[in-house]
């Protein structure tokens, strides 16, 4: 196995990817992994190497990348909208493409924000109107949801916990409601989430309900949604239940974990519940 | 802003494939040392909420090539670490689990950059992984550190014992703020609150001198070793200090790191660091957090950085 970094290509952006190459023959089914936002792509990394890596040792070339200003990729986020993000991945998507030649299949991992910018980009590429921009082998590819974001109105409002958590604890107290804080975005400003600026052009356009609804999907490949929850939390999604039946062919598996994507007392050097039941499901479909 | 970038990859000391990015320069500014980031805690080489991008990117405007790069079992690199608590992750940190990774570091900057002299530099858990390189290898001529640690993570297991006086202070304000908050009353009627430290904060005094360990009669530890404090951090410190390097440490106000650095070892050791007074500067950004992660704190700390390095830079 080999893992090689390395530079791709958005327009004007550089983004940083790093090639998990499996010994031997290859599958021809790849896979690109869809990291969520924020702070939460840095608590979840070390679970992302390691499932890319089992994902190579399963055979699978595996490309993991930094959005445009996450990670080694160049820009900051009050740079990035939802159209960047899907741009991002879509060029990631090309770069495995380009890297590894003769895949029949590219599937797509995600984590949170992350999987639903995976759900998306599959819709894209099912789109006649859009597919042409994105290569064929997405079409009958896996999608691997691991408990996306539906509600991007009510996703912002959370991640915006972050700005209050920090002036309660620099200023004491709370200075900027999460109202003056959405109205400041709004009109242009920036809201700061541990570190990274949410900016108006990103807020806007995810600032929605139905970010990833459960109307009728075009994709054509295999689903599997996860709901996780720590072990004895979980609880029925309908939410998830509605959007797996939005799919021809999805499945739903939830996965007992504690939420890695947050700092918690557990180190997380993997969510191995998470990781087994994706292989597992990965093998048949 | 866009600078020449690599991605790179070296071995470290025990064979694993490390990866990092070096940045370099467009115009290389004379012979500046090179630095070298490194990763803080668990979080890999672009540091909390990217905080190492900012520093890079003013190092790198500067002239100065830059290394950063992830710790075996961290980030990209490989490696596993066996822990399951982060604290004991930490605590290995602090413990130096990363310095050897740190001079392989150096020398592959050697080897395959051809750099000579170094900065090491990091946040937190980095900072004292830069300390122990800096320690060791005689090429690092200065440590830029922001929230340096200077005590063992083994706080996160009995954090009422270790708690300076101004983070017990800060805790009280805390507690105080959160007296008609039905979450937080739930939190102590259901026995989940740390009771040690509500107690201890009810009768911390603030601006209280720290009061010297009591050594029991026989033993064999030192004062540090009685209470958190690394017993590794003034050894290497002062080792570093006494063959001439410089520091600048930077502290944010409103983090306990500024508190134990000041209570546990500035106070005991205050004679020896006024002997080096010339080659430590201090700067504290009030407000701040632990992660610096308002642009206006990381600004402040990135002129301070500018102002010393060309106050090295004019000293030559």
């Amino acid at each position: 196995m080999s893992e090689t970094p390395f530079y791709f290509p958005r327009d004007d952006a550089r983004l940083f990817g790093l090639l998990h190459r499996p010994d031997g023959t290859a599958s021809r089914t790849g896979f690109v992994l869809s990291h969520p936002f924020a702070e939460e792509k840095l608590w979840s990394h070390r679970s992302f190497v390691s499932a890319a890596r089992a994902l190579a040792a399963a055979g699978h070339p595996v490309l993991r990348f930094d959005y445009t200003g996450a990670g080694d990729s160049s820009g900051y986020a009050p740079d990035t909208s939802l159209e960047t993000h899907l741009a991002d991945l879509a060029a990631a998507t090309r770069a495995l493409a380009a890297q590894v030649p003769g895949l029949d299949r590219i599937g797509l991992i995600g984590l949170r924000f992350g999987a639903t910018l995976a759900a998306l980009t599959m819709e894209r590429a099912a789109d006649p109107a859009t597919g042409s921009t994105l290569p064929a082998a997405l079409r009958t590819g896996p999608l691997v949801l691991w408990d996306p974001i539906l509600d991007g109105a009510a996703w912002l409002q959370d991640v915006m916990r972050a700005d209050l958590a920090a002036q309660l604890a620099s200023l004491g107290k709370v200075v900027h409601t999460r109202e003056a804080l959405t109205a400041r975005v709004l009109a242009g400003g920036i809201v700061n989430i541990d570190g990274y600026e949410l900016g108006r052009d990103l807020f806007a356009s995810c600032d929605r309900k139905d970010l990833l609804d459960a109307t009728a999907k075009r994709h054509a490949g295999p689903v599997l949604v996860v709901p996780i929850a720590p072990p004895g939390k979980l609880k029925p999604r309908a939410d998830l239940e509605a959007l797996a039946g939005s799919y021809a062919r999805a499945t739903v598996r939830p996965a007992e974990e504690q939420p890695f994507w947050r700092e918690i007392k557990q180190f997380y050097g993997k969510a191995p519940a998470l990781q087994a039941l994706t292989l597992e499901w990965l093998a048949s479909a | 802003m866009m600078h020449d970038v690599l991605p790179v990859s070296f071995r470290g000391p025990h064979g694993h494939l490390l990866f990092g990015t070096l940045h370099r320069p467009a115009a290389p500014a004379g012979d500046l040392p090179a630095v070298v980031l490194m990763s803080p805690g668990v979080k890999m080489r672009v540091g909390p909420g990217r905080l190492y991008v900012p520093i890079t990117e003013a190092l790198v405007a500067r002239g100065h090539t830059v290394l950063r790069f992830d710790f075996h079992g961290l980030g990209d690199s490989e490696g596993e670490l066996q822990e399951t608590m982060l604290a004991d992750v930490y605590n290995h940190i602090e413990a130096g689990r990363y310095a050897g990774d740190a001079l392989a570091a150096l020398e592959w900057m050697r080897r395959e950059q051809g750099h000579r002299r170094f900065i090491v530099a990091g946040l937190c858990g980095g900072g004292v992984t830069a300390l122990y390189a800096a320690q060791r290898d005689p090429s690092v001529e200065a440590l830029f550190a922001i929230g340096i640690t200077v005590t063992l993570s083994s706080d996160a297991v009995m954090p009422a014992a270790y708690l300076s006086n101004a983070e017990l202070v800060n805790r009280r304000k805390g507690y105080l703020r959160r007296l008609f908050s039905l979450r937080s009353w739930w939190r102590l009627l259901t026995f989940q609150s740390e009771f040690g430290v509500i107690f201890r904060s009810l009768f911390a005094k603030a601006g209280k001198p720290p009061k010297p360990p009591v050594i029991p009669a026989g033993s064999a530890l030192t004062p540090e070793q009685l209470g958190n404090l690394n017993p590794m951090f003034a050894p290497a410190f002062f080792e570093f200090l006494g063959r001439g390097g410089r520091a600048l440490l930077v502290f944010s106000e409103k983090d306990r790191e500024y508190g134990d650095f000041q209570e546990k070892f500035a106070a005991f050791h205050a004679d020896r660091l006024r002997a080096h007074a010339p080659q430590v500067t201090e700067h504290l950004v009030l407000g701040a957090n632990h992660v610096m992660s308002l642009r206006e704190w990381q600004q402040e700390t990135l002129a301070v950085l500018d102002r010393w390095l060309a106050g090295a830079s004019a000293r030559g």
